[in-house]
């Protein structure tokens, strides 16, 4: 219930209630005030009306219509109520009974209005497209001129006491106006009126031709694509069709006349687009590369691009560019649990007084996306939902299309979506990665491992198969290396304790240990002979240097003993023991050449 | 005891054995030389942005669009009608698809794993892809011709030589950029076929022949030097069944293959480009069937019938050959093939193919600039083939020694050239590095230096000398290709940029300004005249019919924009007329500086324009002043100052540098860009009737 009222507080008007209304008699419109601003290329007017109600009964809501010149330019209608400007009242377009040509509109006041009371409402209108250039083409040097056609007078339905009309136009310079009396005219402001006592739906023609040399800059249509992702990112990107829809360029277009003498006053050269504060990785493009004329200035609360086209607009020109940001989410994305709500803005300010013909959003949701609710401020034309495929989808990501024709500054508004997604999706993504890569290892490791020939290649194998002999014939050489080192050990603890029955014994592990890889090397010596290499003669060669070690490592074992048992002298011993060592180096030498070798 | 001998790494590089170490450290230095000839090209794009480049490559890239969004067959029958006005062009028959092909299938396929990534982007990154594929097929390539070290040396050159990277940097979109791998696959594969003599090999290089013609003219080189190849080790007396074999299925498939190409078409058979490739495989069946004659019958006997046998087939070969070019069965050769055999034949004769500045002969800087150390190690890598004769090595000296003559011929034959210098480079510089590293004493610390050898006095000095040197030179190679790419060929030149007084940097966007104009800002079906260079940039950009472009394949019709150009106002107006023109768009680079503009190209198009017929009154004389001098000032020569070309670059220009006296405009500016670079002009309609 209370996004209800929510409902009502913001929705300024709700066309998706289309009801009957009937024109009370008893409310009279006493005093009129009417500004008509056509400084710019939209017409806007503020119109103050008080409101007496003179019957008996109390009356909740009151009509406003729109003059028959205008009411096909419509963008926008709002109303507030004098006292309490921040509090907008619901208008909603309605039809009376007898009135089918007329557009209406039902205000709903805040309160009941009681018999004798008056009230006084604030309507605000915007109008598109509602001045029209005179002439309707110009030359460069030129200057701009348009006309305004409306209504002299107040139209309304009910009887008006008494109404001032103030039109603001964009410089002093007139062509001419509507001279009904009372009025007057100083600088940009002409003044009509006050005109007394006008029945219901007076009208008279009110014409102002004025030089206007505003920006006539129309978006003729606009994609607006948010791509929400809950890894922190909103992306989002513009597509936006720019026309001058002012009066067109006649004649020639003389790049030295506008770099000389700066004419062209009505031409487009740059605007500024507002994006949000949090605004990163800005990108200006379009179908053929980057524009690379445009600034970035960073302020406190938001970001401004003044973007520069390409070429300046003349009337009748157009042009079409991409504005692509990125948002982080946790501005606008909110969540419980697994449902999800983004708020964003519907448009969002892409120029002063801008006016968008048509505008499509297209909101891109993480794959998974449920229950997908939106609620819009005004009301749009939601399209079918898309599906969007882009890097590591398998299902689709859902898109939400959103429609609305007629858009002006007042429509940048929040739009709701409320959604769910379930969490633990956020995992599909990073373990579809490892997945594949997990299966793009297992496939090569497969493909390495298994032999998938149809021929027998009895050369490859008995490669493989030396190769792997040799690489054992070298890890039992290297533990051989480690057994000499022990036999080395055993020798010099025997030289320190001069215990003999320990040095037996630890000798007749290592002897044991040896015997066991020598004859583990003679078998592979046996096995590699079958295969037929050359191979073989080489462990062959290392076996008789082996021999010839383990000889020498006899012989040093010998000479300690005797040592020990005190048959030799210390210095016979070290001399016969140099010997050794440098036979034993040398061996060791060609034993290790001949490691390498293999 | 010392039980571990003095190995360096970390343990686990240790426990490897060395046949794995080999590997690793291959696919290493492989790997980061590949990494690095993609690198290497992105400067443009890290510089501009990922757009494409230059001229060509804007074709390549809509056609690949056209692909890519239509499908092949819809491709193949493609009639475009915004080209070559009011003629039009059959583009599905005139192109070599391969290019457009390999991105469109990348792109699919990227597309159906969800990855979303756009055609732009595949083409701009499609070059740098290849080059880095070219890397790794070089490695394999020089591996068959000497060994692994030589392999890793030449890939790695290869990766950065400036002149594979001119035509292969991100953006430049063009058929080189695949072909040259395409090329050294078929080299490398036929090197296979050559060893092996299998016929897998064989058909594989037919395989890899088949997609090097679909993608670039440049394949006729490549039918010529394999039997070139050929013919050669005959003479050698190096034939073998082997080479029977492969030649036999290669020409047999790669024929057949090469015909599917509709552009290429019953070409193979027909045109003189291809008869030596004809001409040795039917010598490659004498030379095998004299051999199994010899082998049967006795020497007198055989000598008899060799000699009739030659006779005969000789007669007859040559009969059918004049007969067949007496009846036009086999085409002429075409002209840019003859300036390839002689320089001087396109400035002669043909003065579009001589505009062309890639058709230029190589001046010799160039060939320092985008070859630098190679054009020494080349000489010594032949001298290290030559020591060691191979078959293979035999068909890299005849690819070096051919190719270098044709990159002198033109310019862009270049291309074709680094990569054998690379290949000889790295079999040069790798020996050198193996001789000599050897010499090195690299002793280890506990064994005594051997006592020198009196026969080689200072050999470990002189070693240490050598590698230092070959290592500077690498180095120095190595900052000068990178200098050459960033500075000289890595501008897209559809953006141009300067330097500002104040050392910031301008950046000149006017071609797609106007282009972009012309996109949203003109009727539809509008024709643009403009100079050929600019054709395929304003279709595929602006999306315009245009008159002529960079397809050159009417001369006429080029020759009639040229005359329409030349031409005084009303003359130009009335083929302007003719030719239905809404709008010509010039170039101008008088007020910047640009120095490649219309006014620069304009003798080109008085040449081309008086070399028909219809533009016999253009005389190229008449555009100089008395002296003899081309000048665009008040002294220049009247016929200049009149023509609608100058008098469309200098519409108003005068008054900028508030200087008076110059001609007046003629037709009704349309647009001009922001630094004058581009100016637009609409066409005069014609008038209504009774006004």
């Amino acid at each position: 219930m209370k996004w209800r009222a929510f409902y009502i507080l913001l929705l300024p008007y709700f066309a998706s209630v289309l009801c009957t209304s009937t024109i009370d008699k008893s409310l009279v419109v006493t005093q009129v005030e009417r500004k008509i601003d056509i400084a710019s290329h939209l017409v806007k007017t503020y119109t103050s009306i008080t409101i007496e109600n003179k019957g008996s009964a109390s009356v909740r809501s009151f009509l406003f219509v729109i003059d028959p010149t205008l009411q096909n330019k419509v963008s926008f209608i709002g109303a507030v109520t004098k006292d309490n400007k921040d509090d907008k009242l619901q208008v909603v377009p309605t039809t009376v009974t007898g009135h089918s040509d007329k557009q209406f509109w039902k205000v709903t006041l805040r309160s009941e209005l009681s018999a004798g009371k008056s009230v006084t409402v604030e309507v605000e209108a915007v109008f598109a497209h509602a001045l029209s250039a005179y002439p309707s083409q110009i030359t460069q040097a030129e200057k701009q001129y348009v006309v305004f056609e409306g209504n002299l007078y107040f139209y309304s339905p009910y009887e008006t006491a008494t109404q001032k009309t103030i039109v603001t136009t964009a410089s002093s310079t007139l062509e001419s106006y509507t001279k009904t009396k009372p009025v007057s005219a100083s600088d940009n402001v002409i003044t009509y009126g006050p005109y007394e006592n006008r029945p219901p739906f007076s009208e008279a023609q009110l014409r102002v031709h004025e030089e206007n040399n505003s920006p006539f800059l129309t978006v003729t249509s606009m994609e607006r694509i948010i791509e929400v992702s809950h890894w922190g990112n909103i992306a989002i990107e513009e597509h936006v069709d720019l026309r001058h829809s002012g009066a067109t360029l006649k004649g020639p277009f003389s790049r030295f006349d506008y770099q000389r003498s700066q004419d062209g006053v009505s031409s487009i050269k740059s605007f500024k687009t507002i994006l949000p504060a949090s605004a990163r990785d800005v990108y200006y493009r379009d179908e053929i590369g980057n524009i690379s004329t445009s600034h970035m200035r960073e302020l406190d609360d938001a970001v401004d691009v003044e973007l520069r086209p390409r070429f300046p607009l003349f009337g009748g020109w157009k042009t079409r560019y991409f504005l692509g940001y990125n948002v982080p989410s946790y501005e606008y994305l909110f969540n419980k649990g697994d449902s999800y709500a983004l708020k964003m803005r519907f448009v969002d300010h892409v120029y002063d007084d801008m006016v968008v013909d048509e505008a499509v959003v297209k909101v891109i949701l993480p794959e998974g996306s449920k229950n997908i609710e939106v609620r819009t401020p005004f009301k749009v034309k939601r399209e079918p939902d898309e599906l969007h495929f882009t890097y590591l989808d398998t299902t689709g990501r859902p898109v939400v299309v959103m429609r609305k024709e007629n858009l002006v500054e007042q429509h940048i508004q929040d739009f709701e979506l409320h959604y769910t997604f379930q969490r633990m999706l956020l995992l599909q993504e990073p373990l579809l990665v490892v997945g594949a890569f997990y299966l793009l290892f297992l496939v090569v490791i497969i493909y390495v491992r298994l032999d998938f020939s149809i021929t027998k290649d009895e050369a490859k194998e008995s490669r493989l198969r030396v190769a792997s002999l040799v690489e054992e014939v070298q890890s039992t050489q290297d533990r051989r290396s480690a057994l000499y080192q022990s036999y080395d050990d055993a020798i010099n603890r025997f030289k320190t304790t001069k215990d003999t029955a320990a040095f037996q014994a630890s000798r007749k592990k290592v002897d044991a240990d040896y015997k066991q890889l020598t004859t583990q090397v003679q078998n592979i010596y046996q096995q590699l002979k079958t295969e037929g290499t050359d191979i073989a003669e080489k462990v062959a060669e290392l076996q008789r240097l082996d021999g010839q070690y383990k000889d020498q490592i006899n012989l040093a074992i010998t000479l300690a003993e005797k040592l020990v048992a005190g048959k030799a002298s210390r210095q016979q011993y070290l001399d016969s023991e140099a010997g050794v060592n440098t036979k034993r180096e040398d061996i060791y030498q060609k034993m290790e050449a001949l490691r390498a070798t293999l | 005891m010392k039980t571990a001998s003095g190995f360096w790494g970390p343990t686990w590089l240790l426990r490897m054995s060395p046949d794995k170490q080999d590997t690793l450290l291959k696919m290493m230095v492989l790997a980061i030389a590949a990494v690095l000839s993609f690198s290497t090209r992105l400067f443009s794009v890290l510089r501009f942005e990922s757009v494409i480049h230059e001229f060509d490559p804007y074709f390549n890239y809509r056609t690949t669009r056209f692909l890519a969004e239509e499908g092949f067959y819809n491709f193949h029958n493609w009639f475009d009608d915004r080209a070559w006005y009011p003629l039009g062009r059959i583009i599905g028959g005139t192109i070599y698809p391969g290019l457009m092909v390999t991105s469109a299938s990348i792109y699919h396929v990227l597309n159906f794993f969800n990855i979303t990534i756009d055609v732009r982007n595949v083409c701009v990154f499609l070059a740098p892809l290849f080059s880095s594929f070219t890397t790794i097929v070089t490695f394999f390539l020089t591996k068959e011709l000497k060994d692994a070290g030589a392999g890793l040396v030449a890939a790695s050159m290869l990766a950065i030589v400036p002149g594979y990277i001119s035509r292969s940097v991100a953006g430049s979109y063009d058929n080189e950029g695949i072909a040259i791998f395409c090329m050294l696959l078929t080299y490398y594969l036929w090197i296979k076929a050559v060893k092996t003599g299998s016929v897998y090999w064989s058909a594989l290089c037919a395989l890899a022949y088949f997609y090097m013609v679909s993608s670039w003219g440049g394949y006729v080189f490549l039918i010529n030097l394999i039997p070139l190849h050929v013919l050669a080790l005959m003479i050698t007396g190096r034939f073998s069944h082997k080479i029977y074999l492969a030649y036999s299925t290669v020409y047999c498939l790669g024929t057949l293959l090469s015909m599917q190409i509709s552009f290429v078409g019953f070409q193979p058979v027909q045109s003189s480009e291809h008869m030596a490739a004809l001409g040795v495989f039917g010598l490659c069946q004498l030379y095998a069937f004299v051999d199994y004659l010899r082998s049967h019958l006795t020497r007198e006997q055989f000598n008899l019938l060799f000699r009739s046998l030659v006779l005969i087939i000789g007669a007859v070969a040559f009969g059918a050959a004049a007969v067949a070019t007496a009846l036009g069965k086999i085409s002429p050769w075409t002209g840019r093939f003859y300036s390839l055999l002689d320089p001087s034949y396109a400035k002669n004769n043909i003065p579009i193919i001589a505009s062309v500045s890639e058709h230029q002969p190589t001046t010799w800087s160039s060939f320092y600039f985008d070859l630098q150390l190679l054009v020494f190690m080349f000489p010594v890598g032949l001298y290290f083939c030559f020591s060691k004769l191979t078959d293979a090595n035999i068909f890299i000296v005849m690819y070096g020694v051919t190719s270098i003559y044709f990159a002198g011929v033109m310019v862009r034959l270049m291309l074709v050239l680094a990569p054998v210098m690379c290949i000889l480079s790295g079999i040069g510089v790798s020996s050198i590095l193996t001789t000599y590293m050897r010499n090195l004493d690299t002793g280890r610390r506990d064994k005594k230096p051997k006592k020198p050898d009196s026969s080689y006095p200072l050999k470990n000095e002189i070693a240490n000398c050598v590698v230092l040197i070959m290592t500077a030179f690498l180095i120095l190679y190595t900052f000068h290709c990178t200098w050459v790419t960033s500075e000289a060929y890595s501008s897209p030149s559809i953006v141009l940029s300067a330097r500002g007084g104040d050392g910031s940097r301008i950046i000149f966007d006017d071609f797609r300004e106007a282009y972009y104009w012309l996109r949203h800002n003109t009727p539809e079906d509008a024709k643009v005249m403009s100079w050929w260079d600019y054709g395929y940039q304003i279709t595929a950009m602006a999306n315009r019919t245009i008159l002529v472009d960079n397809n050159t394949w009417n001369n006429t019709h080029i020759s009639r924009v040229g005359q329409a150009m030349a031409s005084p106002e009303e003359k130009a107006y009335e083929i302007m007329r003719e030719l239905d023109v809404s709008y010509v768009l010039v170039i101008f680079g008088g007020l910047t500086g640009y120095s490649s503009d219309d006014i620069n190209k304009f003798l080109w198009m008085v040449r081309i324009g008086g070399s028909t017929d219809r533009g016999r009154h253009i005389n190229e004389m008449d555009y100089y002043t008395p002296q003899g001098e081309f000048r665009v000032d008040r002294e220049g020569s009247p016929v200049l100052l009149n023509c609608l070309m100058y008098k469309m670059c200098y519409y108003r220009f005068g008054a900028v540098y508030t200087e008076n006296g110059k001609p007046t405009g003629y037709d009704r500016e349309a647009y001009t860009t922001e630094h004058w670079l581009v100016r637009i002009y609409k066409v005069k309609d014609l008038e209504n009737r009774g006004v």
